[in-house]
């Protein structure tokens, strides 16, 4: 964005406020960032501080620092289920999947609704719509039936019952199927994909490919950045995703990290530094992969855009 | 990218068949379940709750697998449930107990398997929501299978069994229970110079002691004498001991709004009034057993989980418990406590028997004691060596003897527990007066009770 | 081949295309029908029922329907809350992100750094972030402290509802503010130079460049936020339950409430109230929408 003023002459006030705005741009971002910045950062920093204090020391001053200084809870976190690294490759397993799969079909369904026609277009997207607004407690238990007993039990044609469920209690594949594509995720590709200049795959189309080709050499690169926010958000979304996990998985091998931490809260009370220190666990996964993948999200089509085609 | 594709896909699919394969089975020999955790008692007596054991035991060709849910407790509880599992599966090869803990939201979790016809063996059921269960039929009742044991109802305590007895049959063993006790801070009683509370206090003495305990010098640190929350878990003790009661005896109608009632709750909303109590919230915690232990509540009405909280959290504070004071009405108590029930749909009715007689047994339940974790709901455990040695918890105990009520509403029950709190609310928040707050939440309730006909 | 493309005749080539879109969408369109169309289907069934999740739903008729249109809770707290939840959090939640991702699209220091710590209060769980929020906004906490208050944030009637906004609003803004960004990115440059070269000083640019064609994203910032703010429940659940005196209880926290939380479960009844929920959502997006992209939109 860097537009040249380039008009003589113009001694007009939105020009005057403009160069003002000019003077006090940098400094004024660099306010707004930095307050906002303080306020991000709190909740992260005062989760460290109480993790890093013993338990019995959580209420005592200093609060903003964590003096005495431990790395116990973290240990009691780790040390008190034999099942924790068990947890964490659960979690890894479910949400790379997950955001494997999902980044991919959104992105062909992102791209299906971004640039063909097809007949019940309008009603399909409209239906995807609205399978965003259904609140989650009355999907749940239906939800429930098909990945799980089936929606009629004992449905028989002689001896043999027909399963009307994928039978997938207890099982990570289970956490996995309905994650694998989601509207909210369509809705956004599609709303991305919009926005791309049609010339690129007009120029492919005189090459000769066909959509899917299309779809794979010059949609899929070209949006990598798009693909790459979806990616974090579906990743972040599967690793931190508590209520279906807790329905679907039954047996203590199975579960996935969130569930298993929250085996710290008590029925009567909680020791927050435990929780909090466990939390960590759920968090610093995530932040890491946000921190390494920062260099993808580069300058999509404005840089790569025009060039070879 | 497209190195990165290969590489994903490659990845995608070693997972779907790891996920795939992840299911776990029926495992014959009982391997590895626990892990050595020192559990600290009270009375610094340490004492080694379970060990890591490989054990191949003789497994009969068939085994009967029973699944047992209930909600997480802390990391020792659970390993002392484990253990005594352990137990059970060593002296019962030909059943096998799959524990099955739920760690988030359990009623949620639980009525979603019973909707789908998935729900485990045997579970947790809790007082409070007993009636709605035992009413649509979905518990298995129990005396035939205790006959087939000698198991009697007589080994228990009577509130505890009477609770979990609808329409003379019994739908659950009561694992162990809680009921509240007055926790004081014998710190700040000896720098007050009053006498320690005993369990012959009345209101009159606690109104004393909370005036004389105050301190708001500080604004800081505002120390109030008594903690009153809005809690429906602890105000209706007070309506008990004013010869009150919240609900009828079969849960028909409310007597919130009679004028033992109102008495009561005029009587406890006068501490915040007169700011001599306060609620959690006044002092930024959202559990007076919190400010209790930070020592801003010279005394709280708590029940038995207060105990190894402050010895975890708060291991510094010197404090002991006695029996709820008597109002004008005598004295009055609540209990809290849970089941070990069944299904109504157990296919295998007796062994899951076997596994609630076996957690229920004698046995089991002083080694639940021993631990400190929760009080055991047999008689005969009432003079064991454990309550004689730690008065804070032989206090809770003895409270659910002399007319304890369990903490039940009938099928209403959170509703009553709604309305009831937010009558108290409306005290707090809005200066709203205690017989009109009272009056209105006594028509919300009999106005549920029709809904739920 | 091109000139054998361009020639075949127009219905298989828009056959063929619709195949294609189709086996776009086959994966979408599994899920969809496993799931949501069996779902949707099992809500409004369910709606007519008497459904206390212990014994099989008996069939009711209307019954739930003229109950849940004549319950207290719904009428005059739930929905009331709801609405003003959404009024006010959608325009903040947008408007603080789009400003940020503006922010983060200049050529500044450190712009990495930045970005992963905005995106900090969306990546923890929701249940760390509110324990936190708790205890900052507690009477003696962080807040209070700060700015010389002495308000009882979560505890008082006026003041507990707007803090769950500020604890949402913080939560969403960093993925919003990185939607924005990457859609921010999608702008080719040449369109800025282009409108450089017509004499276009920068809030000309910004108005007539960056904010049209950041149009589809605004619209599904937006609609997604409002979707999602129509049915906050989360907060709620971890931090106030509905309270203090039901002054922050929306309609999906009765949802949960008549669902799984009361001990009588009145299921049929939550489903009416989410069959309410979303067709009042959809009449919002339709508005919305209208009003967005205007008369002859993209979206067609």
């Amino acid at each position: 964005m860097r537009a040249t003023p380039s008009t003589p002459d113009s001694n007009s006030r939105s020009d005057r406020l403009i160069s003002l705005w000019e003077r006090m741009n940098r400094p004024m971002y660099y306010v707004i960032l930095i307050i906002w910045a303080i306020i991000a950062i709190a909740p992260l920093y005062f989760t460290l501080v109480f993790s890093l204090k013993p338990v019995a020391s959580i209420y005592d001053k200093p609060l903003y620092f964590p003096s005495p200084f431990t790395l116990e809870n973290f240990k009691t976190v780790i040390e008190s289920f034999d099942l924790f690294p068990r947890w964490l490759l659960n979690s890894a397993i479910v949400s790379i999947v997950v955001t494997v799969l999902r980044v991919l079909f959104c992105a062909m369904g992102g791209y299906a609704f971004a640039r063909m026609e097809f007949p019940l277009k309008k009603l399909l997207f409209g239906a995807m719509l609205v399978s965003m607004m259904i609140p989650g407690q009355v999907t749940l238990i239906p939800n429930f039936l098909v990945v799980g007993p089936g929606i009629l039990r004992n449905l028989k044609i002689g001896d043999t019952t027909i399963p009307t469920g994928f039978g997938l209690t207890d099982n990570l594949a289970g956490v996995i199927l309905p994650g694998i594509v989601a509207a909210f995720g369509v809705f956004m590709m599609t709303q991305f994909y919009k926005s791309l200049p049609k010339e690129l795959e007009e120029a492919a189309m005189m090459d000769g490919l066909g959509r899917w080709g299309i779809f794979f050499r010059v949609i899929l690169p070209i949006s990598q950045t798009q693909l790459l926010t979806l990616a974090l958000l579906t990743f972040q979304g599967s690793w931190n995703e508590f209520m279906w996990p807790l329905v679907i998985l039954r047996t203590p091998t199975n579960f996935t990290l969130p569930i298993g931490l929250q085996w710290f809260r008590g029925e009567y009370y909680t020791l927050y530094s435990i929780v909090l220190a466990g939390s960590l666990f759920n968090t610093i996964p995530i932040l890491i992969l946000f921190f390494l993948f920062q260099r993808y999200f580069v300058q999509g089509i404005a840089t790569t855009g025009m060039r070879d085609v | 990218m497209k190195k990165i594709y290969f590489v994903m896909s490659i990845f995608v699919l070693l997972s779907l068949l790891l996920a795939s394969c992840a299911t776990t089975e029926a495992e014959p020999v009982i391997e590895t379940v626990i892990k050595t955790v020192e559990v600290p008692v009270i009375e610094t007596v340490e004492v080694t709750v379970i060990e890591t054991q490989e054990v191949i035991v003789e497994v009969p060709a068939e085994q009967v697998e029973i699944r047992l849910s209930g909600w997480a407790s802390s990391p020792s509880e659970t390993a002392l449930l484990e253990s005594l599992l352990y137990r059970f599966s060593v002296e019962n090869p030909d059943i096998l107990v799959r524990y099955e803990p739920i760690t988030g939201d359990y009623w949620q979790s639980l009525l979603t398997m019973i909707a789908s016809g998935t729900e485990p063996d045997v579970f947790y059921m809790d007082i409070f929501q007993f009636p709605a269960y035992a009413q649509e039929g979905v518990l298995l009742p129990l005396d035939d299978l205790m006959a087939g044991t000698g198991t009697s109802t007589g080994d228990f305590i009577p509130a505890l069994m009477n609770a979990f007895t609808y329409e003379d049959a019994v739908y659950g063993i009561p694992k162990d229970f809680n009921t509240l006790g007055l926790f004081y801070n014998k710190d700040m009683f000896d720098a007050a110079g009053l006498a320690y509370p005993t369990d012959d206090w009345t209101w009159d003495d606690l109104r004393a002691a909370a005036e004389a305990l105050t301190d708001l010098s500080n604004p800081d640190r505002p120390i109030y004498g008594l903690g009153v929350p809005s809690d429906p878990g602890r105000f209706p003790i007070f309506v008990f001991q004013n010869g009150g009661s919240i609900m009828n005896a079969d849960f028909s109608d409310t007597l919130l709004d009679s004028t033992e009632a109102v008495g009561a709750g005029e009587f406890y909303t006068a501490f915040r009034t007169d700011q001599v109590g306060a609620t959690p919230a006044d002092v930024g915690e959202g559990w007076q057993g919190t400010v209790f232990g930070k020592g801003q509540f010279a005394m709280v009405y708590e029940g038995g989980w207060l105990i190894p909280y402050l010895n975890d959290q708060f291991p510094n504070i010197n404090y002991d418990v006695v029996v709820p004071p008597a109002g004008p009405g005598g004295e009055g108590n609540m209990i809290f406590t849970v089941s070990w029930s069944a299904t109504v749909n157990c296919q295998h009715p007796e062994e899951a028997w076997r596994v609630i007689e076996f957690l229920t047994n004698e046995a089991s339940q002083t080694t639940v004691l021993e631990s400190g974790f929760a009080l055991p709901s047999r008689i005969s455990l009432q003079d064991s060596e454990y309550l004689a040695n730690n008065p804070a918890s032989a206090a809770i105990f003895r409270g659910a003897f002399n007319g304890a009520i369990p903490f039940m509403w009938g099928v209403v029950g959170s509703d009553v527990n709604n309305f009831m709190g937010q009558a108290i609310e409306r005290v707090y928040l809005e200066g709203a007066l205690v017989a009109d707050s009272f009056a209105q939440a006594a028509a919300d309730i009999r106005a549920a009770i029709e809904a739920s006909r | 081949m091109t000139a054998q493309t361009l020639q075949k005749p127009r219905k298989r080539r828009r056959r063929s295309e619709a195949l294609v879109a189709y086996s776009f969408l086959a994966p979408y369109m599994f899920i969809f029908l496993t799931f949501t169309v069996f779902a949707i289907g099992y809500a409004v069934y369910l709606s007519f029922t008497k459904y206390n999740l212990l014994r099989p739903p008996e069939w009711w008729g209307l019954e739930g329907w003229k109950r849940v249109l004549q319950d207290d809770l719904f009428l005059t707290k739930a929905l009331p809350n709801t609405f003003k939840y959404v009024l006010i959090v959608v325009p903040v939640q947008t408007v603080l992100s789009l400003i940020l991702a503006f922010a983060m699209d200049q050529k500044l220091r450190f712009r990495r750094f930045f970005r992963t710590i905005y995106y900090l209060p969306s990546v923890t769980s929701s249940v760390v972030i509110s324990l936190i929020f708790i205890w900052m906004f507690s009477p003696q906490g962080v807040i209070n402290q700060l700015f010389r208050l002495n308000i009882n944030w979560l505890n008082d009637v006026r003041t507990a509802f707007p803090t769950i906004m500020m604890v949402n609003i913080f939560t969403t803004t960093g993925t919003l503010m990185l939607i924005f960004l990457a859609g921010l990115q999608d702008i080719p440059t040449t369109l800025y130079e282009a409108a450089a070269i017509d004499g276009a000083n920068k809030i000309q640019s910004l108005l007539y460049v960056t904010i049209p064609m950041l149009r589809p994203v605004i619209f599904f910032v937006m609609t997604t936020g409002v979707i999602g703010c129509f049915q906050v429940f989360d907060q709620i659940y971890v931090m106030t339950n509905g309270g203090p005196l039901n002054s922050t209880t929306t309609v999906a926290y009765v949802i949960y409430k008549w669902a799984f939380r009361d001990t009588t479960i009145k299921m049929g009844q939550a489903a009416v109230v989410a069959i309410i929920l979303t067709m009042i959502i959809m009449a919002v997006t339709f508005l919305q929408r209208r009003i967005i992209e205007g008369s002859g939109s993209a979206e067609k």
